[in-house]
């Protein structure tokens, strides 16, 4: 089965994993979190807490099953269909199994500039899968996205919630062995002189003094 | 800011429902100060407009059409067609008409080039990816897309399928046995999304996925569960969804229009028959603001197929083997009225059933009358204590069915209103929405698409209303404009009187109470479900079943009286069963002589609905075979009988009718009934003792809305829905 | 308020077909009723298959002259008598088949009269 946005289907087929007899329900923390959740939503607008609530499902389950979307309907007291209307919108709700790694590489221009092909290309030798599989031992699946928002660390590709940049292939390599050894390989920049977005020298835009009131403004104003 | 005033700005919104949309349309006019208008120019000519209608109300106010896929008078507003760009003067881009309100001074330009570059543009974008298979498509002729394409749209394609990878295409979607997909068509204008989630409350269909890979459909497998959803094939600007009975029948040019009314309950929704060379091929509605608005119920739409299965198409007498056997109509005449000749008026009886019309009506009166028969009756009931029917204002639906958007508390008592008069029920729903209507339901606990006050089911809730007692009677009366429903259902109970006298005496005091400016406010309402009850009992017709048994009749006219209500045993043995109507059913199967009668869709005549609204069906087609209209019927047996009634034609018999009930004959007009503190004061002294049974309408669930009366039993196509239902309800998506 | 509704109407002038007036009007159909009547015998010959009697054809000859009779306006007379005068010739010159003229015998129609009388319409179905 193919994952990544624009391969998905967008009706729902029974499959074994996915039918509507797979028990879902919050566990007793996150009901906890469910509540607090809701709280932030004043009374009648409740229905707004369903793409928290959809990401707090995803994240129990580890995908989004659709008896977890019933129940979040459930909880929230709003028709099925319109839970359906959100999970399917948003790519980052997974409605089919997942690995317990969802690799997501950036493959938009900055990052394409900077070889994610490449990147890419090392994930496919290393794990043996293509874009949109997920490895027998279910620990990896490799899906293409588009822009992460981290085009100053181009490339780069995010792991689950960890976000890794300025990647090399040997760097993928590494990291992706550390994984396998059940090691959590540091997030972040990996070509080890950054510690954000920071330039790699000095500050090349805005180098001089902030201007002060009234700076360009007509003089008979 | 902090919670609580967050909270308080949130306030008027509050009412926005769990379906997720906002209403912004038909918003409640009851503004208390007349707003300033706005002074609007409109390709130069100026109009002035209330403040808050759109750009595109304007224009339509100045004359002006402008062409629409997603917007809709009666739905909320989506704005995501685009069709209906439009310049306006000083904005830098072309502005989507339907969303954007008007503002003073604005100007206008509906005729402009850029107005016209920007339609030809969304048209071509449209169409990308919207199949050429209109030679194919049901919709062609009636399709909102081909209309605009012709008018608005660029004269040549610019279309080139340069990479081979075809159009856009899209599964199909099984939502029912009645609407038809054919998503490759969909524009995604929403359109029937908005209707389920607004108009009928169910939220079956949405959109899912975004993009270029946006459907509509519902996600799971699943029926689209609703007992409007044949709506949405009218409200479809395309091909989408189309009607399945319907499928690949007719081209609407080919077909002739008859304007008529339904009789499968008793609202009367107008509705237009389309027929070809004798055939009826659908039903679709005809707007009537004051009854349906623009909404049918899929019993009215669909159960036409019924029609045509299980007619009378010829007389039948008895043969001696017991058997009914067609015969000539001199023969059956004859015969039956010989049978007659013999017996005594006394020992008459008539029974009308559901879809009779007033003229049937009242030339069966007349008949039985003259024979000196006083037992002719209506098939539902009517408690007989008070005035009981004397006064119409003890049966009809007084507030009227407009008058429910005007109410701010309705109280249901035994009554469905979902599925025994589902456009009713939209526009309760409606009323909800809009104008915070709250509502409460003495009944069994039910779906009816919108938030009630349960008060319970026992009929020692209606007691204690109506003393005052219940918890619910101090927000009953301080409504300024309630209305109680009384299901008709109830008349059929063993202590009718007593529910009867409750409603009536808890809607007296609710009256008595009502402030001085809505004095005129009437709140006690009859909701009937048969077609023929309210011109039967403005006829004089009597609603006591129960009289015929006791009596013991030797002749029984049944005039389409299907209900089984009376059961050949329940007569002696010698009684002569003559059942004049269209369908072999109930009152047919005991008959020993049938003459066959028009189908509504057969006949030019007169109902009254439930709010005693006269209302005329038209001839679409002839009736089948042999079979004639009711009252030329009963006129000719008359004669055979040597009486004769005093019209011969349609004119005459109406001329009759009005000579007994005028209403009857001002076509589309309700005439005001009064007098509810006199009925009350008559029932004052009715001693009150309810039977333990709970208030319970007859029709509980959709799966027997469907078949309720001799058309819809016949129909393949109701059958059809009870399957598809039962099959939802086993279905793992629910 | 226009012109056309401030001119008062005064009397239109007519061109007359033939007749000036209902005199000259008259004396022309006896003229037509004349010529018809001394045909008679050659018409009982001509259509001889019609199998006519000449009281019968003088019948049948008042019935066509008088089921007009009703007539008063001028122009609608000349023009029954234009045609008359054609219909004269057509069968005088035996342009006629005897089946067409017998078209002039109302009593040889064959068509069934509709029933007037509500049962018969009843039985007959007439809705």
């Amino acid at each position: 089965m193919l994952l990544g946005g624009h391969d998905k289907e967008y009706v729902h087929r029974d499959t074994p994993m996915n039918n509507p007899d797979v028990k879902f329900d919050f566990t007793p923390e996150n009901y906890k979190r469910v509540e607090a959740i809701k709280a932030i939503y004043p009374e009648g607008h409740q229905a707004a807490a369903v793409i928290p609530l959809l990401d707090l499902a995803q994240r129990q389950h580890g995908w989004l099953p659709l008896t977890a979307m019933h129940k979040v309907a459930e909880v929230l007291n709003m028709p099925k269909m319109r839970v359906y209307e959100v999970a399917t919108f948003y790519t980052m709700f997974n409605r089919d199994p997942i690995g317990k790694y969802h690799i997501q590489v950036c493959t938009t221009t900055p990052c394409w500039l900077c070889n994610s092909d490449g990147i890419l290309k090392c994930i496919e030798r290393k794990l043996g899968i293509h874009v949109g599989q997920t490895t027998k031992d279910g620990l990896f699946t490799l899906s293409e996205a588009e822009c992460l928002g981290a085009c100053v660390n181009a490339p780069m590709l995010s792991i689950n919630d960890d976000y890794y940049e300025d990647l090399t292939e040997q760097d993928m390599e590494q990291i992706l062995d550390e994984i396998k050894q059940g090691k959590k390989p540091k997030a972040g920049p990996r070509n080890g002189r950054r510690y954000a977005a920071e330039p790699f020298d000095k500050l090349s835009s805005l180098t001089e003094e902030p201007k002060g009131p009234g700076f360009g403004i007509r003089s008979d104003l | 800011m902090n919670r609580l005033q967050l909270n308080r700005l949130i306030t008027p919104l509050s009412r926005i429902k769990q379906h997720g949309y906002i209403f912004v349309a038909n918003q409640s006019t009851a503004a208390k100060k007349e707003p300033e208008k706005l002074e609007v120019f409109v390709d130069g000519k100026p109009i002035h407009v209330e403040p808050n209608t759109t750009v595109l109300q304007a224009c339509a106010e100045a004359g002006v059409e402008i062409p629409r896929y997603c917007y809709h008078e009666r739905l909320s507003i989506a704005g995501n067609c685009r069709m209906c760009l439009v310049e306006i003067e000083k904005t830098p881009k072309p502005v989507a008409s339907c969303a954007m309100p008007v503002m003073k001074g604005m100007r206008i330009l509906t005729d402009s080039p850029l107005t016209k570059k920007a339609r030809e543009g969304v048209m071509e974008f449209l169409l990308v990816n919207h199949p050429l298979d209109c030679p194919i498509c049901d919709q062609g002729g009636e399709c909102d897309l081909q209309d605009q394409s012709m008018m608005f749209g660029s004269d040549r394609s610019r279309f080139t399928d340069n990479q081979f990878s075809g159009k856009r295409s899209v599964e199909d979607k099984n939502i029912g046995p009645l609407v038809k997909t054919s998503m490759n068509r969909c524009i995604h204008c929403t359109r029937c999304i908005r209707f389920g989630s607004e108009v009928a409350g169910v939220s079956d269909l949405g959109t899912t996925g975004r993009g270029s890979d946006m459907v509509i459909g519902t996600y799971v497998e699943r029926l689209f569960m609703s007992e409007l959803s044949g709506n949405v094939i009218d409200l479809c600007p395309v091909g989408a969804l189309t009607s399945k009975p319907y499928a690949f029948t007719a081209r609407p040019w080919e077909t002739r229009k008859s304007e008529s009314i339904d009789v499968m309950d008793a609202l009367g929704s107008n509705i237009v028959v389309h027929t070809r060379s004798g055939d009826v091929l659908r039903v679709i509605p005809r707007i009537n603001e004051d009854v349906n608005e623009e909404w049918i119920s899929d019993k009215t739409r669909f159960a036409y197929d019924g029609l045509k299965r299980q007619r009378l198409t010829a007389p039948m007498l008895k043969n001696r083997d017991g058997y009914l056997t067609p015969c000539d109509w001199e023969d059956a005449l004859s015969v039956v009225a010989e049978k007659i000749g013999r017996s005594t008026g006394s020992k008459m009886a008539a029974l009308a059933g559901r879809f009779c019309d007033a003229e049937g009506l009242i030339a069966l009166k007349d008949f039985m009358n003259q024979l000196g028969c006083e037992t002719v009756c209506v098939e539902e009931l009517f408690p007989n204590v008070g005035a009981s029917t004397d006064l119409r204002s003890n049966y009809l639906f007084n507030g009227t069915i407009a008058g429910v958007e005007h109410a701010d508390l309705v109280l249901l008592v035994g009554t469905n209103p979902r599925y025994e008069a589902s456009v009713l029920n939209a526009r309760i729903r409606k009323a909800w929405t809009h104008n915070d209507l709250r509502v409460a339901v003495i009944g069994p606990k039910l779906d009816l698409t919108y938030t009630y006050d349960h008060l319970g089911d026992s009929t020692k809730v209606l007691a204690e209303l109506s003393s005052g007692k219940h918890a619910f009677s101090k927000i009953l009366s301080s409504a300024k404009r309630p209305l109680i429903i009384l299901g008709s259902a109830m008349f059929q109970r063993q202590d009718t009187e007593s529910v009867y006298a409750a409603t009536v005496s808890l809607a007296n005091k609710l009256r008595s109470s009502l402030a001085d400016e809505n004095k005129e406010w009437r709140i006690f309402n009859v909701l009937h479900r048969y077609a023929s009850q309210v011109a039967a009992l403005d006829l004089g017709y009597k609603p006591d079943v129960k009289s015929i048994i006791e009596l013991k009749p030797k002749i029984l006219y049944l005039f389409g009286a299907d209900e089984g209500l009376i059961k050949r045993q329940d007569l002696p043995n010698d009684c002569y069963i003559i059942y004049q109507g269209h369908h072999g059913d109930r009152g047919a199967l005991m008959a020993d002589a049938i003459l066959p009668g028009a189908a509504y869709t057969e006949k030019q005549g007169i109902y009254a609905n439930t709010e005693g609204r006269a209302q005329q069906t038209r001839l679409a087609v002839t009736p089948p075979g042999k079979a004639r209209e009711d009252w030329k019927i009963i006129r000719a047996l008359a004669e055979v009988c040597g009486l004769t009634l005093p019209y011969n034609d349609i004119d005459d018999v109406r001329s009759r009718i009005d000579q007994v009930a005028p209403n009857l004959t001002r076509i589309n007009t309700i005439e005001e009934a009064n007098y509810f503190k006199q009925n009350a004061d008559l029932l004052q002294n009715h001693k009150t003792s309810f039977t333990d049974s709970a208030l319970t309408p007859p029709i509980t669930e959709l799966k027997d809305f469907y078949m309720t009366d001799p058309i819809s039993r016949a129909s393949l196509t109701m059958a059809k829905c009870v399957k598809a239902v039962e099959e939802q309800l086993k279905s793992r998506h629910t | 308020m226009s012109l056309s509704n401030r001119i008062t109407p005064v009397l239109k002038e007519i061109r007359p077909v033939l007749s000036v007036n209902h005199a000259e009007a008259k004396r022309r159909v006896l003229n037509l009723y004349k010529i018809w009547l001394r045909q008679i015998p050659y018409i009982r010959v001509d259509y001889i298959s019609n199998n006519w009697t000449e009281p019968e054809l003088r019948k049948i000859l008042k019935e066509n002259f008088l089921s007009n009779k009703n007539v008063t306006d001028i122009r609608v007379i000349d023009r029954l008598l234009v045609k008359g005068q054609m219909d004269f010739v057509e069968t005088a010159e035996i342009w006629r088949q005897a089946h067409n003229a017998a078209l002039f015998d109302r009593s040889m129609d064959t068509y069934k009269q509709k029933p007037k009388h509500f049962l018969e319409r009843f039985y007959e179905g007439h809705h």
